[in-house]
């Protein structure tokens, strides 16, 4: 029972601490995936906040600049300048002049335009006929704007690679420069700047985002003049896209991919790659001055299986040192337990050799001192003590050279003579030498033999310790079947068997697959009925098998046991 | 002689000898662009008001060999997207390598590649290295989906890098598929077309197989004076790369605009095939650029006041300005037209001008294929049919008319065309070609 306890103590000293270990490092590890699963989101949607702000800074920039071009012509010449931008200047798509409360100056209605500027006309109809207000536009003016610095945008960009960054840069330039159609401009636009605000007119422009024919268009007015017109351009997006598309900074890590994407959710710029029906991870709006265009953010699978790998590769370190714990611990508790078990089988063993001694020695001890006593006068009584003191000391002996075999076994020292031996002639000696015994303890023997000797080469005298053991096995514990048979026969098969059998209780079964161990016995308490060291079997079975044997044991069906001795043949 | 006599006879002198230079230098290889102007009937029948078309035809001569011609920027965009496995990448292949051998020295070459994503996968250089190009271009493989958008972007981008200088800048865009990453409406890829044009980039594109988008690709070409090709067989590709590369070598004349004025009284009703504006009694036409040896024109139609018989009457001066890459000069030449009045029918009879009546009918036709296409897309397949049933009718009732052989064979094609989609409906193929002749038709595209 202490030996059980004793093994829940230490497992549950064992797993206890393991399974908190186990539980707290999967709360971390799970943790530090998130943080490690936010931390990729939040690079990428850094990234993409700077993609935004390139784009934004850029359209400022370019309208910006183109505002500052059209405040600088001169009005005189301000259709000619106006439609030599638009057949020169990629930027512009269309130009327009207008009167307050007149018809379109340019482009004329009618054959005079082209096809392009017909669909111009018809798709601002509901501004020029003043359906709809030209500053009322939300983010139309440019005062408007969201204020966002050029500062961070250079900084959000981080860790892109310089070449990279340049190009953005450059591309910006390229851009800017378009929208400078006249070289002179920057100067003037500066110089108009300058004016102190007297009586004289201040410029007035704005920036108009126009949703028609299902998609988004950009018109740029400015009015210099109280009575002056409104004039301005169209944007040409699909240029700044163009632009924008191969100048905007380029990600390259795998699995993040980085869409622009219009007002009607088509991707119409993507960095990167994208699976079809993939939800975007961040959703970034890109500017006022672009409504509804966004930038997506997607991060796919392999690279949140790069930070799920860092999970899974804990999880199986974890994994294996909670095995190692395991079955370290398991390992330790069953050597205690084997430690245990054979210090108790010692104890056990000691007080039962102790016993053993003991018995035989009271009897030499008490017969010879009532010999020594003279008082047994009686011859036959006299050679009867004297010949129990004799059965006793040879009993002492058997026992001591158990004993000493069974040490000189343990440590592979004992010696073998091997010599011609009959088994037949040997059998018939050990029956007549122990007969008396046998038959002492109530038993009658039995010997079948076969009609001729059967020669082999082994150690007489272990041979003989082997039967002897069986038989005082038989002695001791099955007596009460009053038989005990020998039968030698050749089986065939390089062996010849003595099979030693009696009637008596048996062996229960869950001790058949022991009783050749070493101190085992069946009743191990010191009170046991029969005394015995467990030794005699083991060392049966040791010398059996040195000399080239072995000993089995087998149930006898109406109840007893047999132990099968084989006996290696000559070759 | 009076001295105001002799200092005009000076004068004239001074400005003969000036033109007999120029002639002579002309003949030594800066020959002009010959422009005419033409009325489909020279004599036109006395009495009311009346339509007449005038066609101004621009003939190019041809690039002077003993000039150095202009260099090329030229942009190769290929779509490598996976549709483009096996045959089909590796004509392109060949005919990248085709187009890169015509190059000379002081040309510029780039390969642009695109997918899902943009390959540059030769930044603009010069053809010096012409091995490491090749090397790169055998490398390209298919791989996803379709980025046209960007594909010319970066094409454009690569051509830009030497935008400044005199290069005759081309992008040649070869896809077989749809895009279907970025804007891929023929509307915005056709203002994209407009607004490289703008920066003097022609992007001509070459459709290969019946999957890509044909309206798409036109327009890309249509609004950047490029031309247009499609291609069924993978087969063709180094072919047309080499007559796409012949066209660009020889640009004799760019950024051209046509301006034809009529006199009073005279008034266009309007531009046949071509884009233009109509100002009051001004006709105002791009056309961009000139092939050596290619003839251009435009044609317009009037409507001719009332007249008398044995009058003459001016019908249209037209003025071409254009630039010639050869001598870097902005040339400007004109020509008229004068149209006589006759009341005898045998004498109009006689002064019919076939070849414009030939190219009014062919433009004409051009017309009526896109309607069909338009008629087939709306899902009027039998009017479609019949749109170019009516069409071939009228062809070869001009062509019997006038015994003309190109308008009877055009009308006997169209009619077979028009009956393979009554029997088989409007196939890939039949739209393609449809699209791609009526675009050819209109551009006067010289290699088809």
């Amino acid at each position: 029972m202490t030996l059980k306890r004793s093994i829940a103590i230490y497992w549950a000293l064992l797993l206890i601490p393991t399974l908190i270990m186990v539980v707290v490092a999967f709360r971390l590890l799970s943790h530090e995936q998130e943080r490690i699963s936010r931390q990729a989101l939040e690079l990428a949607s850094g990234r993409g906040q700077a993609i935004c702000e390139t784009i934004h800074i850029t359209v400022e920039g370019v309208e910006d600049s183109l505002t500052a071009s059209l405040v600088a012509i001169d009005p005189d010449r301000l259709v000619n300048t106006l439609t030599r931008w638009e057949r020169t200047n990629p930027l512009v798509r269309n130009v327009f002049v207008w009167q307050e409360g007149a018809p379109l100056a340019y482009p004329v209605p009618g054959m005079e335009s082209t096809m392009e500027e017909r669909r111009f006309i018809r798709r601002y109809d509901s501004l020029f006929s003043k359906r709809i207000a030209w500053e009322s536009n939300p983010g139309a003016s440019s005062e408007e704007k969201a204020p966002q610095t050029t500062r961070k945008t250079v900084d959000t960009l981080g860790n892109v690679s310089q070449t990279t960054r340049e190009t953005a840069q450059r591309g910006r330039q390229a851009l800017l420069d378009l929208a400078r159609p006249e070289k002179r401009v920057a100067v003037v636009a500066q110089g108009l700047g300058a004016v102190p605000s007297g009586e004289r007119f201040q410029p007035r422009s704005g920036w108009i985002p126009w949703f028609a024919e299902n998609r988004l268009f950009i018109l740029g007015w400015v009015k210099v003049a109280e009575q002056g017109p409104v004039f301005g351009i169209e944007l040409e997006l699909m240029t700044l896209l163009s632009r924008l598309g191969t100048d905007l900074p380029r990600f390259t890590e795998p699995g993040i991919a980085y869409a622009l994407v219009d007002g009607n959710n088509e991707i119409v710029h993507l960095s990167g790659k994208v699976d079809g029906g993939q939800k975007p991870a961040a959703v970034l709006n890109v500017s006022p001055l672009l409504p509804h265009w966004q930038v997506h953010v997607f991060l796919d699978d392999s690279n949140r299986d790069g930070g799920r790998g860092f999970f899974f590769v804990s999880l199986i370190l974890l994994g294996i040192f909670v095995a190692a714990i395991v079955s370290g611990g398991a390992l330790m508790t069953w050597q205690a337990h084997i430690n245990k078990k054979d210090a108790l089988e010692k104890t056990s063993f000691v007080s039962s050799v102790s016993h053993e001694l003991k018995t035989p020695l009271t009897s030499i001890r008490m017969y010879g001192e009532l010999l020594q006593s003279g008082r047994i006068s009686a011859p036959e009584k006299v050679a009867h003590y004297l010949a129990v003191i004799v059965a006793e000391s040879q009993r002492l002996t058997r026992l001591v050279n158990n004993v000493l075999d069974f040490s000189r076994l343990e440590q592979d020292r004992k010696t073998y003579h091997v010599d011609r031996v009959d088994l037949v002639e040997l059998v018939i000696a050990m029956v007549e030498r122990h007969g008396i015994r046998i038959r002492a303890a109530g038993m009658e023997p039995g010997v079948f033999l076969p009609d001729g000797p059967l020669m082999v080469r082994t150690d007489r005298d272990a041979m003989e310790q082997v039967v002897v053991n069986i038989i005082d096995n038989a002695v001791k514990y099955a007596a009460e079947g009053k038989r005990l048979t020998f039968v030698l026969t050749d089986a065939n098969s390089g062996f010849y068997e003595l099979r030693i059998s009696d009637r008596g209780p048996g062996i229960p079964r869950e001790h058949r697959q022991r009783i050749f161990d070493k101190f085992h016995r069946i009743d191990t308490s010191l009170t046991a009925r029969k005394p015995g060291s467990g030794l005699g079997l083991s060392i049966a079975r040791s010398i059996a098998r040195d000399l080239g044997g072995d000993i089995g044991f087998e149930p006898v069906k109406q109840g007893g046991s047999a132990f099968i001795v084989g006996i290696k043949k000559d070759e | 002689m009076k001295p105001i006599g002799k200092a005009f006879f000076a004068m004239a002198l001074v400005v003969g000898l000036g033109l007999s230079l120029v002639t002579t230098w002309a003949e030594g290889g800066e020959a002009k662009v010959v422009c005419r102007v033409e009325t489909d009937r020279k004599v036109l029948p006395a009495g009311g008001p009346q339509n007449v078309v005038i066609k101004v035809s621009l003939d190019a001569p041809l690039a002077p060999s003993a000039m150095e011609r202009p260099r090329v920027n030229l942009a190769l965009v290929l779509d490598r997207s996976g549709s483009m496995t096996g045959a089909k990448i590796e004509r392109a292949r060949e005919a990248a390598i085709e187009a890169l051998k015509r190059l000379g020295p002081g040309d510029l070459f780039s390969l642009v590649v695109y997918d899902d994503t943009i390959d540059t996968v030769v930044p603009a250089q010069g053809i010096e290295n012409i091995e490491g190009i090749i090397r790169k271009i055998r490398q390209i493989t298919p791989g996803g989906s379709t980025a046209l958008f960007g594909g010319v972007s970066q094409g454009a981008a690569e051509i830009r890098k030497n935008l400044g200088r005199d290069y005759v800048h081309r992008i040649v865009l070869l896809s077989d598929g749809l895009a279907n990453v970025g804007p891929r409406t023929p509307e915005d890829l056709g203002r994209l077309g407009a607004a490289l044009i703008k920066e003097k980039i022609s992007v001509t594109t070459i459709g290969v197989g019946t999957d890509y988008n044909e309206d798409l690709m036109a327009r890309l070409s249509q609004k950047s004076d490029g031309n247009i090709y499609f291609v069924e067989s993978s087969d063709d590709l180094p072919m047309i790369f080499a007559a796409e590369l012949g066209d660009v070598l020889n640009v004799v004349a760019t950024q051209v605009r046509l301006f034809i004025d009529m006199p009073k009284g005279i008034k266009p009703l309007g531009i046949v095939g071509r884009q233009g504006r109509i100002r009051g009694g001004q006709v105002e036409l791009s056309m961009n650029q000139l092939y050596g040896g290619q003839e251009k024109y435009a044609l317009v139609e009037v409507a001719i006041p009332a007249s008398t018989t044995g009058s003459t009457m001016e019908v249209a001066t037209a003025r071409v300005v254009y630039d010639n890459p050869f001598t870097k000069r902005r040339e400007t030449v004109t020509a008229r037209s004068v149209a006589r009045f006759s009341d005898s029918s045998a004498a109009v009879e006689r002064s019919t001008n076939k070849d414009v009546i030939r190219e009014y009918q062919l433009n004409l036709n051009a017309l009526s294929q896109e309607k069909a296409i338009a008629l087939s897309d709306s899902g009027r397949e039998e009017a479609a049919v019949d749109e170019l049933k009516q069409s071939a009718a009228k062809l070869k009732k001009v062509g019997i008319m006038y015994k003309d052989s190109v308008l009877l064979e055009q009308a006997e094609a169209l009619d077979i065309q028009a009956e393979t989609i009554k029997q088989k409906g409007m196939s890939k193929k039949s739209r393609k070609v449809l699209r791609t002749e009526s675009y050819q038709m209109k551009n006067q595209q010289k290699s088809k």
